[in-house]
């Protein structure tokens, strides 16, 4: 059985409808509203978690044999350090009955080079905690060996000296360009976002499905379109409604960088005006992003459609297939394991874009809306993978919409029976 | 025949291994009222999808105003299915508008009428409101006003009295009839029997997916001949169950129908009937559609 061929100015009115009521709709606005201010915060809310907990005092006790390194620890920071007296086995009676946080034990073989330091401590110490007396203790230790040496100060400054290293990329133009680390982070975002976008816009079809489904009016649709004309318009009309939202997020992101690159400038001056005059227009000029091949941004929403469009079909079939959302969790489990699968990969594939797995994974039609954008904020990639990728997702679309259309037909007709997955083989086989 | 709105030739339709409509055939003319009979799950409202162009028949056509059905009948077509159902969200009048639309009509056109039939309906209050906030009373004239504002040739009613109180039952019985009158050519599905009776011109029985009867109803009935009884009494109706050669339909406290089998006799049992209960009427009369449909059944 082919398809009829689609009525154009029905599918319009549809698309319309689907179109217009989500616009309006109070969840379109506030997930307009939100979903920039989420981002926002998990992006922030980490270093700002960290900065407010790092502020609590605390102190460990030094049980020093050499009678130099414990000093010197004390020298340095008197609160987070004190030296005492009492045996190990007194303190550690203390740190169990929990009236002490920690203590050290430092040998007098430290200073030979053998021997190690112990840091006894209740339950985990903690990362920042741990480095952080590795790290005291380690400048002492070698300053006092140092000294013991008479090293001299040329001897000294070389052991302290850091070699600079800078990153550099060659762009297409042959420019150089600091690589800052700024276009992995784009990747990662690019991904995110469209891996938020699968999820979310995927959500709205299924349960648009439905809606019309439970409430019954997909039979009175259906006796003046084609079914599959009614799953177009309301994929086309939910894909329209993601542009647009995205539309609104980057006018609304330039109008801030617009407004913020000024006032930033201003601020900068007013507080640095008697230091350095100068330099504050420069400040402000770094605060600026990189200039983003345009080029990017159209791959972008390129790979954001390709992997709407082969999602929706999979959630409409879903949709149309249960009576409640509680029955659809079934049907969803291998949706869902699709769009996540690539997110576990996100790292390796951008740490390595141009390794065997990433270039494999990338063109994986279900996994190339996420991780291909990734890459491309990277590197540049090649001709073939590119456009080889955009056909292979094409070809899947065709294939899914064409098998969720029949169980799409099937579906919305059915009630009262819970369709499992052999079930809906038979429907896409058997119409 | 010229005047022939819709007809389904040798139509079947299955499902898995479960044949839905086995080789059915008939033909509606305009301006009648069809009515589809049959218990649940005998192949009315797969039929009806059919006819609708929701589904597609496995083998036989069927035929709208003599063009195979398909987009184009479906303009002239209103259907108000058995299970009713509008976007709770949108608003009544904006609804409709789009529902007429999807029909072909031009947004003025669509207005036009709409606010037409809400009128009719003392219902022009309601056009700003969404639909999920009406009662269902309002809900089931909105559907109503949807199914008819395209001006639809052919009209299907799918089970339209199920939900109904009397009042709007009866408004929705004479609005049914006003359209037949203007013309429009209705289908009627049902398994309320005595529905029937008031409404349709002509009927087709359907069991089991098959077409066991059909034609005009009062034809088909008096064909039956005066084979039943209707009586109306007051008193123990026990001797009832002692009858031999009749068959009880439609029986209550003080009523029954009883049809006449081979070998019974009307005045044997008026005295039979005299002997143990008071009688208000006693009536020879052609058989119910119930009486005539079981009788189908078992041949």
């Amino acid at each position: 059985m082919t398809f009829d061929l689609i009525q154009k100015e029905k599918l319009f009115l549809i698309i319309q409808r689907e179109y217009l009521t989500r616009l309006r709709s109070k969840i379109f606005i506030v997930t307009t509203i939100l979903a920039p201010v989420v981002m926002i915060l998990l992006l922030i809310l980490p270093t700002l978690i960290q900065t407010m907990t790092a502020e609590r005092e605390r102190q460990f006790l030094v049980y020093d044999e050499t009678g130099e390194v414990g000093s010197g620890l004390v020298a340095n920071d008197s609160i987070y350090y004190k030296l005492t007296s009492d045996a190990p086995d007194e303190l550690r009676t203390r740190l169990i009955n929990g009236s002490i946080e920690g203590y050290l034990v430092i040998p007098h073989e430290i200073l030979d080079g053998q021997g190690k330091v112990t840091f006894f401590h209740g339950g985990t110490a903690g990362m920042t905690v741990t480095s952080r007396i590795r790290s005291d203790v380690q400048q002492i230790v070698r300053d006092i060996r140092l000294d013991r040496l008479d090293t001299p100060a040329e001897v000294r400054a070389i052991l302290a000296d850091r070699v600079q290293t800078e990153n550099l990329t060659i762009t297409a133009e042959g420019t150089e360009e600091a690589d800052s680390g700024f276009f992995m982070l784009l990747g990662f975002v690019m991904g995110f976002i469209i891996y938020g976008a699968m999820f979310g816009y995927g959500a709205v079809i299924m349960r648009s499905v439905m809606e019309e489904k439970t409430s019954r009016i997909v039979e009175v649709i259906a006796s003046s379109v084609r079914p599959f004309e009614l799953l177009m318009g309301k994929v086309t009309g939910v894909a329209l409604l993601g542009l647009t939202q995205f539309a609104i997020w980057a006018a609304a992101g330039a109008g801030i960088m617009m407004i913020a690159g000024p006032i930033m400038a201003l601020f900068m001056e007013s507080g640095a005006i008697h230091e350095q005059p100068v330099g504050a227009s420069t400040d402000a000029a770094a605060f600026s992003i990189p200039s983003i091949d345009p080029f990017i941004w159209i791959s972008f929403v390129l790979f954001f459609l390709l992997g709407f469009l082969i999602y929706s079909s999979l959630f409409a079939a879903v949709g149309s297939a249960v009576d409640q959302e509680s029955d659809s969790q079934q049907l969803q489990m291998p949706i869902i394991m699709l769009i996540i699968i690539p997110l576990m990969f996100l790292f390796p594939v951008s740490d390595d874009p141009a390794s065997t797995l990433s270039v494999v994974l990338s063109m994986v039609p279900f996994f190339a809306p996420i991780l291909m954008p990734v890459r491309m904020a990277v590197i540049q990639i090649p001709f073939w993978q590119l456009w080889g990728t955009v056909l292979l997702m094409i070809l899947t679309f065709v294939v899914l919409i064409w098998m969720s259309a029949r169980i799409y037909r099937t579906g919305i007709l059915m009630y009262g029976k819970k369709a499992g997955f052999r079930e809906l083989w038979k429907w896409v086989r058997e119409n | 025949m010229s005047d022939s709105i819709v007809e389904f030739s040798n139509v079947t339709k299955q499902f898995g291994n479960h044949r839905a409509v086995d080789n059915v055939s008939f033909v509606v003319r305009k301006g009648r009222i069809f009515g589809l009979l049959g218990p649940n799950g005998a192949g009315k409202t797969t039929s009806i999808r059919m006819l609708t162009y929701i589904l597609k028949p496995d083998s036989g056509s069927i035929k709208m105003f003599g063009q195979p059905v398909g987009p184009e009948t479906q303009k002239k077509l209103g259907y108000l299915p058995e299970e009713r159902g509008l976007y709770k969200k949108m608003k009544v009048g904006e609804q409709l508008i789009y529902l007429c639309r999807l029909k072909g009509f031009t947004r003025e056109k669509a207005r036009s009428q709409i606010r037409y039939w809400l009128e009719r309906f003392g219902a022009l209050d309601w056009i700003g409101q969404e639909v999920g906030e009406l009662s269902k009373g309002m809900q089931q004239k909105v559907q109503f006003i949807a199914t008819i504002a395209h001006d639809p040739d052919c009209l299907i009613f799918d089970e339209p009295f199920s939900g109904l109180d009397p009042i709007n039952s009866e408004m929705l019985k004479e609005a049914i009839l006003e359209l037949r009158d203007a013309g429009k050519t209705i289908f009627f599905a049902t398994h309320r029997m005595e529905q029937v009776e008031q409404l349709c011109d002509d009927i087709a029985l359907f069991n089991k997916g098959k077409l066991i009867l059909q034609g005009d109803l009062t034809e088909i009935r008096s064909s039956y001949g005066l084979n039943s009884i209707r009586l109306r009494f007051s008193g123990d109706s026990r001797f009832l169950n002692n009858m031999e050669n009749i068959r009880i339909n439609n029986r209550s406290t003080n009523y029954a129908e009883l049809r006449l089998l081979e070998g019974a006799n009307d005045q044997l049992i008026l005295r039979e009937a005299q002997r143990h209960v008071r009688i208000h009427a006693f009536e020879l009369v052609q058989p119910s559609i119930q009486e005539i449909f079981i009788d189908s059944v078992s041949k």
